[in-house]
């Protein structure tokens, strides 16, 4: 699979750490804490990732990528 | 190889990691760093490459050391509230591939595109060769390639090149050593 | 011989000597194994999977189910080689497999005899009682009875390699479609890759007669290629095969067997080309059975006569034309079987060669080769491999890959265009056109499938590499497996090293007869990489043995290497273990030296591979504090400070000091294993999750060679080596740094320590690394300095009761550790809100204590449990295990580290490690784990 990195352009997924969903934000309350840890969308389709680009500009980008697929539709720097 | 190719280690570098700080353009930096070659690796994040004459030190092994190393206090100034620099000049081992057969070799290595109609001189990128990590760029000449890797790596990075430079030739009767330092 | 007079496509002036079973023939250059050995009249040339069944050669290409040998002998053999694609070379020793003794008496055919036991599934059903015999015996005995090549089982001495290729177009296979597209695309200026399994381009065009624009197709081949391999922005790559399609237009080929290629691409033509379905009817394996496109290449392309009296069974018109093209070469078949016209053959009769066939209506006629065509099955199975299914298209006869994915077309056969003239105007519209398309002769491709030749008594094979014939298809039906998918695992039909090639399509065409349902409703499996098989050393490439994955060495490596150090593996790293002097008896008399010679005198210790990170910039100070547990803005330049990080589920995910060298600068030191992931999260932290911080971080733990020297004379070594330096306590005290110059290169100095001991780590830039430990050593000689490594710093760190990877796993909190005090109450960082869950401060939970065992004599091992004493060995009753152990010189005995429910409350309590694998039970004594200096006063000297 090939992640088009937004600095370094197209790169095979071997110079990526993958983490996970790239959805949950962290929150400001303690009360929500739980839930940002541990629970996520098993996504079947289109889900935004966080992928780190290790062996390249050790960036995080957030990846949109098709579950199903593997399309990928888009890759940008987390803003 | 059936083309000949050679490796040389850098050994008069001076090096660091130049991170622009927040809200900072680039082109300030670049401005302020204007005598020194810099590798764009990340947003907002070089790889400085200053050549120091004489060399401050004569490569791997022992010996002395005839002059101090560029001070990265220096750099650190110049970039005052531009940039936060870290020195590298220990960190990294600096090969330079020449020759015909050099981009053969790469390409072999590195899992990115490195034709001549898309990578050429002033070309940079920071990729993986055998599991080691590289910044690699092309020279100002045609046929020259600098390529950086932490310097633990060095041995296995030699023996890569090695495996890849006979690969496509194995003649019981020729034994080609590539790695050919020169100093 | 069968070897013709004339023709082929083999270099007659090049006679090449080999060998098969041991006797010695001869074949020309040009030859595979298959087609020598016809040559040589050798028709037996394997024993079938289950049956022993004697085969021959069915086919002329990579689908050969039957014909797979053993090359070589020793390491160098390769085993369940496709003699049909073996480019015949001089010196080739190959041998036959799964027989014994030879092939011509195999002693294991009794299996046929017992074959009505032996049907799909028969393990299901048989050999299950009793239940211990089916490991010790049952399963042994089925393995040896049944079977293809055997592995040498020596280390494989081939060498391999690697490389890339990127282009505009990779269009797979060669034959004319392929051609034809690549020329269009080449023409054009594109990037092309063209990869061909065949050892030269041409496909099928060497092995047909066919004229294009008026001259033989072989010199349209020729000057395609002439003219492809003189633009430079073609590439072809021949004896490779292209073994997958991944995702983002990444595919993997294997060239020469040899070289690994990954190739992105932007588009890709898949004119792969077409299989020929074998016949299902009873004997379709006997040696002299062959498909009918085989038939036409041994004859045409290697000048080789497969048989004597050479019958045809058909179901398509490329049926006819192999009839016409043997005539061509003076070999008259004997006799035509057109299925369409109504005559069939029910029965092949032959045991290890064929003698005759029987007929529908009766007659029986003398052959000793029988041609089967029986339809074409389009190559589509690249396509699939990311999820496109084909569909039955029964106008032609045959699946097709009607949607393939993105960036991927069919062409030629592989997309149902079986003529010459459409195979090649489908590759040229494929490329996007631009080249006019050739004239070629006629090449009629009509057919219309025959399943299932009823009335058919005996054995009819639908996987002859697996044995299954068309009764196990129908007995899976009855049994209820009713779905392809099913019938393929439950009769391993299209399981095995040919994956279904010859045999797939016939099986789900039988399934679909067998439980009513149509071609399209019944549909097909879907192939999975790799095409063909790929070895696992190519795989690797040079990454093998010690070179399997990166060696890192400290710039001090030379010089432990020098000083007899034993290395230990710390994730890619070599560290020096222990330095042994000789005459020391084992590795626990060396290390308890060298623990003893740092406490009393002086050590030093490589410590360079622990991770180290600048975190810089005028908020870097925020962002630490949110990282670690304790606070870090209050740290004033030239400190050190001791630091915890929690995951954000609230575990220890790593401990490191951290030092500040001015306000926006700090330096941050990490395990060793987890620098990496510590790089990770600080970058996830600064770009996620606060980007509005103004801080900026990256590695440096390649940039200081870094050098622990510890024990009481410590200072006294530094103060010869850097005379200029006030090391006083005052200058530099207990936790303080700076950085100095040394020789000219920037130096610095930190008074930390792990070992308990006064002591300093120096740090120089790494290319100084080498000259900085010889200095040390120099400095310290007259001092007694003893060099020690990662065993005697784990004695050193266990004495203090110091956390260190075994403690700090993942499943373990901040108090388990007894670092509690050092959450911060003022302010938020990671892990804060879920360390503090009720289950994660409960005082039961296993907590970090000290143990010794009540008898000094006794040796302690981590990892046993922890019981009461008098407790039964049962999970109810578990409190907690030993992490940690080492023998102790200080002491003089073995302590350890462990965690236990309520530790901290035990002191002074007896319990029980519990360790029935190793040494049995051992009676300790809970204790303070800070077993030397519990003060701590050394540090401070």
């Amino acid at each position: 699979m090939r992640i088009p990195c937004p600095f370094c352009g197209n790169r095979d997924t071997q110079e990526f750490v993958y983490r996970g969903d790239a959805s949950p934000t962290r929150p400001d309350t303690d009360e929500a804490m739980h839930d940002y840890v541990y629970l996520r969308d098993n996504v079947a389709g289109p889900m935004r990732e966080h992928w780190y680009h290790a062996q390249g500009c050790r960036n995080w980008i957030v990846v949109t990528r098709d579950t199903r697929t593997h399309e990928i539709i888009s890759a940008e720097f987390p803003r | 190889m059936a083309e000949p190719f050679t490796i040389t280690e850098h050994t008069n570098l001076a090096l660091a990691t130049i991170m622009a700080r927040k809200g900072v353009d680039p082109a300030a930096i670049e401005a302020a760093l204007a005598d020194t070659q810099l590798i764009p690796t990340g947003p907002g994040t070089w790889l400085a490459v200053s050549y120091c004459d004489p060399p401050p030190y004569p490569g791997e092994g022992r010996g002395p050391v005839p002059t101090p190393d560029l001070d990265p206090g220096l750099r650190r100034d110049t970039l005052k509230d531009l940039a936060s620099v870290s020195d590298q000049s220990g960190g990294y081992i600096v090969y330079r591939f020449s020759g015909p057969a050099a981009r053969t070799l790469l390409q072999r290595g590195a899992f990115i595109d490195l034709h001549p109609s898309v990578f050429g001189p002033g070309s940079s990128a920071v990729t993986v060769i055998a599991h080691i990590g590289v910044i690699l760029w092309q020279a100002d000449d045609d046929t020259s390639f600098d390529v950086a890797l932490f310097r633990s790596f060095a041995g296995s990075f030699r023996h890569w090149v090695e495996a890849s430079a006979n690969a496509h030739d194995r003649h019981p009767d020729e034994s080609r050593d590539p790695w050919d330092p020169q100093v | 011989m069968s070897r013709l007079p004339t023709g082929g496509l083999i270099d007659r002036t090049k006679p090449l000597a080999f060998s098969f079973d041991g006797k010695r023939y001869t074949g020309f250059a040009g030859d595979t194994l298959a087609s020598a050995l016809l040559a040589n009249d050798i028709r037996l040339v394997a024993r079938s999977f289950k049956y022993h069944r004697p085969r021959g050669i069915l086919t002329a290409g990579s689908e050969e189910p039957n014909a797979l040998v053993t090359i070589g002998r020793g390491a160098h053999a390769e085993p369940n080689t496709r003699a049909t694609t073996l480019p015949l070379f001089d010196g080739l020793e190959a041998s036959s497999q799964n027989r014994w003794p030879s092939l011509d008496h195999d002693l294991l055919s009794i299996n046929g005899i017992l074959s009505p036991l032996f049907v799909a599934g028969f393990y299901y059903k048989t050999f299950m009682w009793p239940a211990a015999l089916w490991e010790k015996l049952y399963e042994p005995l089925i393995r040896r009875a049944a079977g293809l090549g055997a592995l040498s089982m020596e280390p494989d001495p081939a060498e391999y390699d690697a490389d890339h290729g990127f282009c505009d177009l990779l269009v797979v296979g060669a034959g004319p479609a392929g051609l034809a597209a690549a020329l269009a695309a080449g023409r054009a200026g594109q990037r092309v890759l063209l990869v061909d399994e065949d050892v030269r381009p041409g496909g099928r065009l060497l092995a047909e007669r066919h004229e294009i624009d008026g001259n033989s197709a072989l010199d349209w081949v020729d000057a395609t290629i002439a003219e492809l391999a003189s633009l430079p922005n073609v590439r072809i790559l021949s004896r490779t095969i292209l073994f997958g399609a991944y995702d983002g237009g990444t595919y993997g080929a294997v060239e020469n067997g040899r070289r690994l290629w990954k190739i992105v691409a932007r588009r890709a033509i898949l004119a792969t080309g077409a299989i020929e379905r074998p016949l299902v009817f009873a004997g379709n394996d006997i040696p002299g059975v062959m498909t009918a496109s085989a038939v036409q290449a041994y004859a045409t392309r290697w000048g080789v006569a497969p048989g004597k009296r050479i019958a045809i069974f058909t179901t398509s018109d490329s049926g006819l034309k192999v009839a016409a093209d043997l005539a061509a070469i003076g070999i008259e078949p004997v006799t035509v079987i057109d299925a369409r016209d109504g005559m069939l053959v029910t029965r092949a009769i032959g045991g290890k060669a064929l003698k005759a066939i029987e007929l529908s209506d009766g007659r029986r006629i003398a052959v000793d080769t029988l041609a089967m065509a029986g339809g074409w099955n389009p190559s589509v199975g690249l396509g699939c491999n990311l999820g496109a299914r084909p569909n039955w298209s029964e106008a032609i006869g045959a699946y097709l890959l009607d949607s393939p994915p993105g960036g991927m077309i069919m062409a030629g056969a592989a997309a149902g265009a079986f003529g010459l003239g459409a195979a090649i105007a489908s590759g040229i519209e494929a490329a996007g056109g631009g080249m006019p398309v050739p004239a070629t002769s006629e090449d009629p491709s009509g057919s219309r499938p025959l399943w299932h030749v009823p009335h058919s008594r005996g054995k009819a094979f639908v996987d002859y590499q697996h044995d299954v014939t068309d009764k196990d298809v129908a007995l899976a039906a009855r049994e209820g497996f009713t779905s392809v998918e099913h019938m393929k695992r439950y009769t391993t039909l299209g399981m095995a090293t040919d994956q279904g090639k010859t045999g797939q399509v016939n099986g789900n065409a039988l399934l679909a007869i067998a439980t009513g349902k149509t071609m399209s409703e019944a549909g097909t499996i879907l192939s999975r990489p790799p095409y063909l098989p790929v070895s696992i050393g190519v795989l690797a490439g040079h990454h093998r043995g010690e070179h399997f994955k990166p060696v890192r060495h400290t710039s001090g490596h030379a010089w432990a290497l020098e000083n007899g150090a034993t290395f230990v593996d710390t994730g890619q790293w070599k560290r020096a273990q222990w330095f042994a002097r000789p005459g020391e008896r084992d590795w626990l008399e060396t290390v308890s030296r060298e623990v003893t010679a740092t406490r009393t005198g002086v050590g030093i210790c490589d410590v360079s591979t622990l991770g180290k990170i600048d975190v810089h910039g005028p908020d870097a100070s925020t962002l630490l504090d949110r990282l670690y547990v304790n606070i870090f803005s209050t740290l004033p330049v030239g400190r050190a400070r001791y630091g915890l990080m929690l995951r954000e589920d609230g575990f220890v995910m790593d401990d490191g000091t951290t030092t500040r060298f001015a306000e926006d600068r700090f330096y941050v030191t990490t395990t060793t294993v987890n620098a990496a992931r510590i790089m990770q999260h600080i970058d996830f932290a600064r770009q996620v999750l606060w980007p509005e911080l103004d801080v900026q971080a990256t590695s440096v733990t390649e940039q200081w060679a870094t050098y622990a020297i510890a024990g009481p004379r410590s200072r006294a070594l530094l103060a010869k080596l850097l005379p200029d330096l006030d090391l006083s306590n005052e200058a530099l005290p207990y936790m303080g740094a700076m950085e100095f110059h040394w020789q000219g290169v920037t130096a610095r100095i930190f008074r930390l320590s792990f070992s308990g001991e006064m002591a300093f780590e120096l740090a120089v830039p790494a290319h100084h690394g080498d000259r900085l430990i010889r200095a040390l050593f120099e400095a310290g000689r007259v001092l007694g300095v003893a060099p020690y490594g990662t065993e005697a710093l784990g004695v050193m760190r266990i004495e203090k009761g110091h956390p260190a990877g075994n403690e700090l796993n993942g499943q373990t909190t901040a108090t388990d550790l007894g670092m509690g005090r050092m959450l911060s109450r003022k302010k938020d960082f990671i892990g804060r809100v879920m360390a503090a869950r009720p289950a994660l401060v409960n005082p039961a939970r296993p907590t970090l204590v000290g143990i010794h065992p009540v008898d000094p004599a006794r040796r302690l091992r981590a990892g046993g449990h922890l019981l009461a004493k008098g407790a039964a060995p049962v999970a109810a009753n578990d409190q907690g295990h030993v992490t940690s152990v080492c023998y102790s010189p200080t002491l003089g005995h073995w302590i350890g580290l462990a965690l236990l429910a309520n530790g901290p409350a035990r002191h002074g309590e007896r319990i029980i490690v519990h360790d029935p694998i190793r040494d049995g039970d051992t009676e300790v004594e809970v204790v303070n784990p800070v077993f030397v200096d519990p003060e701590g006063v050394r540090v401070r000297g």
